[in-house]
């Protein structure tokens, strides 16, 4: 019996997009123990290596809400990495309903150690809230500059309003990232949920979360702006 | 046959006064089954019509997609299968909108929900200042909204919105609209607008998050039924349904319990107003036994004798049930009155009168029940001889009697037959009768056992003492009769009692109305200290009570990594990675104490911070996963391990929900630097205006910080159990009065049997103060032991029901069980005692020389 309680922490705290039932997810969570787990996303306080790191801020998209662990989107990046004969570790700093607020304040928890580059994929719960566009701004533009200061490289990863918002919000919300793109000259994936968002069969029942194969397209999405970064100068 | 009639009519005038008791007897406890009925059909209904407006239908499909044309015909032919008898479509969406007026720029959030003409097909919207709500109001372009969005944007009725791509009037406020159902929380106020206008905003296209819903209304039979086909179907379209009795959320549930208890009530009432008039029809029986062997001497045959009686007891049945029908009218039609009617609440809006239902059973039960019972021992009228009235000497049981032995067998037959039909289910009937049955046999069995217990005092020197003990274990007297009788009605009522203190005990947490109403989350780190003056100046002066208006939680997010015991139980990590239940993100927090809705279950709590992590898990995850005490858990807390030992188990209230509910709580020191943020649970400003301000401060300076408000939500919670609780109350005394009067009838009646003793013992010299002492002492021991046994009996049935029932945590209430002993012994030994008042006065001579 859960009660209304937890049907409020569950709506407020887990993810908003997941909606107000704490339901039991990754059924299917095929996890390998996390000491073999060399693409899960759980690293060990004690074999935190000395490979250059990777880390990806983000929300509930990137946390892999209702998937299992390796198939996260993140998850996927690292094996493409691996695969590329790319030295990189890839860290999974998404915290489901984390808002671009909650990403600036824990900046500095997530760029722990030898981070190269960093992924910034926030703004779909400030969309999802209706949170001011000003505010999305003013928060990812804390980020970049934090990460700026410390040399790592910045990804940025686009992310749109639903429609339903209307067409003034939505477009203001759109702007925000390829300004901030240019402003600070950094990279940018235009739109995170690109060939995703909104086509039924790539996402789960609650229409917000991808499934396992849109993942692989979020993936996707971000290798095409990442690989040309994490691939060594010249080649 | 006219002498049988004519006989009947002549016993009838000769012995009105006893007749006119037993008359009454009947009609209390008729009455009692048709009042008490009556009003649990009459708090079914209000019950059944709340619940319809919650969800504002019968039948509710709803989907976050759109419908697809598969859905559609789905949908299509199940509610023509059903029969569907009207329908209407709504569409809810989350939008920006901000005035026209280009002065005030500001944008809110809103949750839109865009109606047809049908809408709602249950309840009523209930506008500001008495207006009336028409759909004509939405109609081209306008729009109804909630105050605190007028305090929010500035505007007023009259102004016009802009949604999406075109703009809407305001037209009226709303105060309350069916259909808010109970689970949703939305992070905006409400606003309604004709679903006719809705493409004209263009907020719907590709990528957007609606949720489509089917309202659908079909007769109450097909319910279950359809929702169930429809759930099944369009499982594969994302869609899901819903009736207005899915119990899937706290409301149903309650209100499923409150409508299992009342009918388990109805059923109870039903045995013990039985059990009244079966003792009454018996013991009036007995009476007629000299009378018969008077007519058996002038030559009446058996035959006609049994008709005489058994149409004299049917008519009086009859005539009895028919006046307590009366009586439950006048009672039932006085309960408006009894409650004051409180304005606006839902026992108020109850329609209290007799149902046609509750009168039939009942006047069915008591001419049933009456001459049932009277069968059995008037079949002993064959054996009573004429020489009995000569010798005076008391009917007993000759050899094995097998015509009596298949009327009584007869009679349980019919008994289960009514308990069926009173339960609507065979099984039920059966189940119940098995049970009574049993119980009636604990109750003889346990009463000799305790009469044995204490014969010892009838060898005591003082003579009331030892006369009414003796009399307890004397041949013919009424000893079982009442044992059987009060201790059934004490195990009932005590019982209803209980369940009801329990039932109550259980809803009176989500009643309660200081609970928070608000929730504010994301609070970052850095605001903490400027939202707590905020909050403190906003909210402060309610603090006085002791007990903070808000609370301000830091949370982060954790995943289980690992887990693993002082012994590895590697079969029990697998199980857990195969369901992977423990897998996902859970929220997590620290703190120093212990919060009023948890409670240590094994381990030791920690005492200030420390560096070495240590958590508590909730008692759910020591049952489901096997994590005990001592065990240690890995967390992946945003791309960091932590490894914490688990130190104490907590079992978390989740119903209570003040502080909300953590499956893991750290001790402090270790996430003092993680990024965390914080969540507050508060209670509000009262009033809209002051919480439209209030909110509307609070994001002013603190953008990022949603609010989210389910004052409305609580308020419909607490209405709605608070009419259950006023209704379980209500019927839980309708219970104890009409036990009482039941009880009453059925202890009076004996005193027919105390006549004649009372006036052998005068003649030979007792005091009339001496036979009171007697009597009291008689009926008090009796009833003291029948409600021993009632009340013992009656732990175990609140047992049995809150478990497998109700679906409750079993509570005892000690203080009811001991307080049905000592009610009813003493509620025995006065009523004894009062009813054989013209015992005690009656000339010894007359009761001797003849009746």
């Amino acid at each position: 019996m859960r009660s209304f309680a937890i049907a409020v922490t569950a709506a407020a705290l887990l993810s908003f997009g997941c909606g107000r039932h704490d339901e039991p997810m990754a059924r299917d969570a095929a996890a390998p123990a996390p000491a073999t787990a060399a693409g899960g996303s759980a690293p060990e306080g004690s074999s935190r290596n000395s490979r250059p790191r990777i880390v990806v801020l983000g929300d509930s998209l990137t946390a892999g809400l209702g998937l299992a662990p390796a198939d996260a989107y993140p998850s996927v990046l690292q094996r493409r990495l691996d695969d590329a004969g790319l030295n990189y570790q890839v860290e999974n700093a998404g915290v489901s309903g984390d808002t671009s607020a909650g990403g600036a304040s824990r900046i500095d928890w997530s760029l722990d150690g030898d981070v190269r580059i960093l992924l910034v994929a926030l703004g779909g719960n400030d969309a999802l809230r209706g949170l001011p566009p000003e505010s999305l701004e003013r928060n990812l533009a804390r980020i970049i500059e934090r990460a700026r200061q410390r040399g790592i490289t910045v990804i940025l990863a686009g992310m749109e309003a639903p429609p339903n918002y209307g067409a003034e919000y939505a477009k203001r919300f759109h702007d925000v990232y390829p300004t901030l793109a240019a402003r600070y000259g950094v990279a940018l994936v235009p739109f995170l949920l690109q060939g995703v968002a909104g086509i039924e069969r790539l996402n789960q029942p609650d229409g917000i979360h991808p499934t396992a194969e849109g993942a692989r397209i979020l993936a996707d999405n971000v290798w095409a702006v990442l690989e040309p970064i994490a691939a060594p100068q010249g080649s | 046959m006219r002498f049988v009639l004519r006989m009947a009519l002549r016993e009838t005038r000769a012995s009105w006064r006893r007749l006119l008791f037993f008359f009454v007897c009947i009609a209390v406890g008729v009455a009692a089954i048709v009042a008490l009925r009556s009003v649990i059909q009459n708090v079914r209904a209000v019950f059944g019509r709340e619940a319809r407006s919650l969800i504002a239908a019968d039948v509710l499909v709803s989907t976050n997609r759109e419908w697809t044309p598969e859905a559609r015909a789905i949908i299509e032919r199940r509610l023509a299968e059903a029969g569907a008898t009207a329908r209407t479509e709504t569409i809810e969406t989350s939008t920006m909108v901000r005035p026209e007026d280009q002065a005030k720029p500001v944008a809110r959030m809103v949750e839109l929900e865009a109606v047809e003409a049908a809408f709602p097909l249950y309840g009523a919207v209930e506008l500001a200042d008495g207006r009336r709500y028409s759909h004509a109001l939405l109609a081209d372009h306008g729009m109804l909204v909630r105050p605190e969005l007028l305090t929010a944007l500035g505007v007023a009725v009259g102004d016009r919105l802009l949604v999406g791509q075109a703009a809407f009037t305001i037209r009226g406020v709303v105060l309350e609209e069916p259909g808010r159902g109970t689970g949703q929380f939305s992070l905006g106020p409400r606003v309604m607008i004709d679903l006719a206008d809705l493409d004209s905003a263009r907020l719907l296209g590709f990528g957007s998050r609606a949720n489509r819903q089917l309202l659908v209304r079909v007769a109450d039979a097909r319910i279950d039924r359809l929702t169930a086909d429809l759930r099944r179907d369009l499982r594969s379209e994302f869609a899901s349904a819903r009736s207005f009795r899915s119990t899937d959320d706290r409301i149903g549930r309650n209100f499923e319990r409150a409508e299992n208890y009342l009918g388990l009530v109805g059923l109870i009432i039903v045995v013990l107003g039985g059990i009244a008039v079966s003792s009454v029809t018996r013991v009036f029986v007995l009476q007629k036994v000299r009378s018969i062997a008077v007519l058996k001497c002038v030559g009446a045959r058996t035959r006609q004798i049994f008709a005489i009686y058994m149409v004299q007891v049917g008519a009086l049945g009859l005539a009895g049930s028919l006046l307590g029908v009366l009586a439950a009218q006048a009672a039932v039609a006085a309960i408006p009155w009894a409650l004051g009617s409180p304005p606006g609440s839902l026992l108020g809006k109850a329609e209290y009168r007799v149902t046609w239902s509750a009168a039939s059973q009942g006047v069915a039960i008591g001419v049933l029940v009456s001459t049932l019972f009277a069968i059995v021992p008037l079949l002993r009228v064959r054996l009573v001889r004429p020489s009995l009235l000569l010798r005076d000497e008391t009917v007993q049981g000759g050899p094995r009697d097998w015509v009596r032995a298949a009327a009584a067998a007869a009679v349980s037959g019919a008994i289960v037959a009514v308990a069926a039909w009173q339960a609507s289910s065979l099984e039920a009937g059966i189940i119940v009768c098995l049970g009574f049955a049993g119980l009636a046999l604990v109750l003889l069995a346990a009463g000799r056992a305790l009469i044995a217990l204490v014969s010892p005092l009838a060898r005591t020197g003082w003579f009331p003492l030892r006369h009414a003990m003796l009399h307890l274990s004397r041949p013919g007297n009424q000893t079982r009769l009442i044992l059987l009788a009060v201790g059934l009605g004490a195990f009932f009522i005590v019982g209803v009692r209980s369940l009801q203190a329990s039932l109550l005990d259980e809803l009176s947490v989500e009643v309660r109305a200081d609970g928070p109403d608000m929730f504010l989350l994301d609070i970052q780190r850095d605001q903490v200290g400027g939202l707590t003056r905020l909050l403190g100046e906003a909210l402060g002066t309610r603090a006085a009570a002791g007990d903070l208006a808000f609370a301000l939680i830091p949370v982060l997010r954790a995943r289980v990594t690992a887990v693993a015991g002082r012994e590895v139980r590697l079969d029990g990590v697998d199980e857990v990675r195969r369901h992977g239940s423990l897998g996902r993100e859970y929220t997590i927090t620290y703190r120093d104490r212990l919060e009023p809705n948890e409670r240590l279950v094994r381990g030791r709590w920690w005492n200030g911070p420390a560096a070495d992590p240590e958590v508590s898990i909730e008692q759910s995850l020591e049952e489901r996963f096997g994590i005990h005490v001592g065990d240690r858990i890995r967390f992946d807390v945003l791309g960091r391990g932590v490894e914490a030992r688990v130190s104490s188990v907590r079992d978390v209230e989740w119903r209570d929900s003040r502080n909300g509910g953590f499956m893991f709580v750290f001790r402090p020191g270790v996430f003092d630097d993680a990024p965390q943020t914080y969540v507050a649970p508060l209670r509000g400003p009262e009033g809209a205006a002051a919480r439209a301000r209030f909110q509307h401060d609070l994001v002013g300076r603190f953008p990022n910080v949603s609010v989210i408000d389910f004052r409305e939500i609580l308020e419909t919670i607490q209405d709605v159990m608070a009419t259950v609780t006023l209704a379980i109350s209500v019927v839980g005394g309708l219970v104890l009065v009409s036990g009482a009067f039941i009880l009453v009838g059925a202890v009076a009646m004996t005193k027919f049997q105390r006549v004649y003793e009372a006036a052998v013992f005068k003649t030979l010299g007792a005091t009339t103060r001496a036979i009171a002492a007697m009597l009291l002492i008689e009926y008090g021991v009796l009833g003291m032991l029948a409600g021993l046994i009632g009340s013992s009996g009656a732990v175990a049935l609140t047992w049995g029901v809150s478990r497998y029932a109700l679906d409750m945590r079993w509570r005892l209430f000690p203080g009811e069980h001991a307080g049905g002993v000592a009610a009813t012994a003493a509620l025995v030994a006065v009523v004894g005692a009062l009813a054989s008042l013209d015992v005690l006065r009656q000339k010894p001579l007359a009761t001797l020389r003849a009746e």
